[in-house]
């Protein structure tokens, strides 16, 4: 008996000295409360899982649109293979299933003293009361110099309205017309989506027959970012002729109106589609709020245990918009398996915390994804992080954070048939273990 | 322990409504969080949808050690296998092996 009130003890000093939520919670005896921002795979997944792990935990979602589309499997929406409705997700089951209290509105502050946040909603602000606040918006765009618009030349990289556009604009292609993309410079959102698009692409053309169309891809990093067997052999064998790659393509002007593009390794005038990708940082109310704290300012550093913000331990930020320390070179991807996995993370230790245990220590992360070469065959990417010391270019011990395990593609002979369907079989799990 | 005979009565009473709040709270399972990054490809609980249902399944420690240290790579879990401690693997395969299949997840 003594052991264990001695326990509780100085888990609650302990816990009392960086965490506002365990006395909250403590003083008002009620089920504590989760505040999450963002309904993409990050925000959901950590949704669910809070009130599956957590019991009485009462979890509000709140997201700006009424159900989430998702960016995976969104190039084969551009290409039309599949429909919008399939990549369409709804918030119901995370009702439903879970209890989940879902909120339609735009996350527009946070008190982080008060320990509130404020909702614009249809029917006026709303202010939320929160223990813990788990920030999942996802990316937002840099501006790009020149006259960017992205309603006359889409990005596509937030799947929805944006991908119809894409969508439309590429079936109105005929042969010789050129379907211009970039390619952000590192880090942006899904590693290997651009490269996966381009292939897509020029798939499309050449089964429609639009002879003579091709794909200018303009990358701003030295070399393809993720799979680079796989999209090499793409580009250079299986689509010979229909894509041109150019590294080293730092964007210097973007022009909406006559869909022109200016890049340090090359100049396109009046493309028949610009699909310029800006570069990217965390969602805006992540910026906003100043927590874009790494040295590039666009991402929110978090401790990796927890993705509690450094500045505020009890607002956490998953997904795209955080920053994981990780050994140099080897930096934790941003993808939607990847904020699944770190909601997982998340939630365990919100939880721990209620419970005045520690963070597990002993956890691990991952991402998994398959890309479509052409509408016949998939490539694949698989890359795990352990806890434990990071390291710099050099070797030496940095500190303590992610660290990057194994990383590997499809070889040669798995860019497949059967890979393309395990795409889907992927896709239909995770979408499921997110919102199902 | 007779420093902790004597916290303030402040301090004790917060330590018993933390202990008064905390039945529908418990520290979570060992190798939960673990197993549940399989969750993403086989399903919650790895009840499924998705690839092999591995709920409930026996032995899942010995075939993820061959993926793991299988020198030739075939498929995507030899590579996700390399993702975890022995460990890791022993705690991810315990906790699976004690989920009933094709279940709900509640």
């Amino acid at each position: 008996m003594n052991t264990i009130n001695r326990r509780h003890f100085l888990k609650l000093i302990g816990a009392a000295s960086t965490l506002a939520a365990v006395p909250r919670a403590v003083r008002a005896a009620v089920a504590p409360r989760v505040v999450v921002v963002g309904g993409g795979f990050g925000g959901a997944t950590v949704a669910k899982y809070l009130r599956m792990w957590g019991g009485d935990v009462h979890v509000t979602l709140v997201d700006a649109n009424p159900s989430h589309i998702s960016c995976i499997l969104s190039n084969l929406v551009v290409t039309g293979s599949l429909s919008m409705s399939r990549i369409t997700l709804g918030f119901d089951s995370l009702r439903t299933n879970h209890g989940v209290n879902v909120m339609q509105g735009r996350a527009v502050a946070i008190d982080a003293h008060g320990n509130t946040l404020t909702v614009s909603t249809s029917t006026g602000n709303q202010v939320l009361p929160y223990d813990h606040l788990v920030l999942s918006p996802g990316i937002d765009f840099m501006p790009a110099a020149g006259k960017w618009d992205p309603t006359r030349t889409p990005h596509a990289w937030q799947a929805g309205a944006q991908t119809t556009l894409l969508k439309n604009q590429l079936s109105a292609m005929r042969g010789n017309e050129t379907f211009v993309m970039t390619v952000p410079k590192a880090p942006y959102r899904c590693p290997p989506g651009p490269y996966e698009r381009a292939c897509v692409v020029a798939d499309y053309l050449k089964r429609k027959g639009r002879a003579g169309a091709k794909v200018i891809v303009l990358d701003a990093n030295p070399g393809i970012t993720a799979e680079p067997e796989a999209f090499n052999q793409a580009f250079k064998v299986t689509h010979a002729g229909w894509i041109e790659y150019y590294p080293n393509a730092t964007v210097q002007s973007v022009d909406s109106t006559t869909r022109s593009i200016v890049t340090s390794a090359k100049t396109v005038n009046k493309a028949r589609v610009l699909n310029y990708i800006p570069d990217q940082k965390a969602g805006a109310i992540v910026t906003s709020m100043g927590l874009a704290d790494d040295p590039t300012g666009r991402w929110a550093r978090v401790d990796p245990l927890t993705y509690g913000t450094l500045a505020h331990p009890n607002i956490h930020v998953i997904g795209d918009s955080c920053a994981v320390p990780a050994s140099v070179g080897k930096a934790v991807p941003k993808s939607g398996h990847m904020a699944n996995s770190e909601a997982k993370v998340c939630a365990d230790a919100i939880i721990r915390s209620f419970t005045g245990d520690a963070p597990d220590e002993d956890i691990a992360t991952s991402s998994a994804c398959f890309s479509p070469i052409t509408n016949k065959k998939a490539s694949w990417l698989s890359t795990n992080f352990i806890y434990g010391d990071i390291v710099d270019a050099a070797g030496n011990v940095i500190g303590k954070g992610m660290n990057r395990v194994d990383i590997g593609e499809a070889p040669a002979d798995g860019v497949d048939g059967d890979s393309l369907e395990d795409m889907f079989t992927w896709a239909e799990s995770i979408f499921s273990d997110s919102y199902i | 322990m007779p420093i902790f005979h004597r916290p303030s009565l402040a301090c004790l009473s917060i330590a018993l409504l933390a202990a008064a709040s905390q039945p529908a709270l418990s520290a979570p399972a060992a190798g939960q969080l673990l197993a549940s990054q399989c969750a993403q490809c086989h399903g919650t609980n790895g009840a499924g949808p998705g690839f092999d249902s591995i709920a409930g399944k026996d032995d899942l420690y010995h075939e993820l050690l061959e993926m793991k240290y299988r020198s030739h790579i075939e498929g995507i879990m030899d590579r996700q296998a390399r993702g975890y401690t022995d460990y890791q693997l022993r705690l991810i395969s315990d906790y699976l092996s004690a989920q009933s299949g094709g279940g709900g997840d509640d």
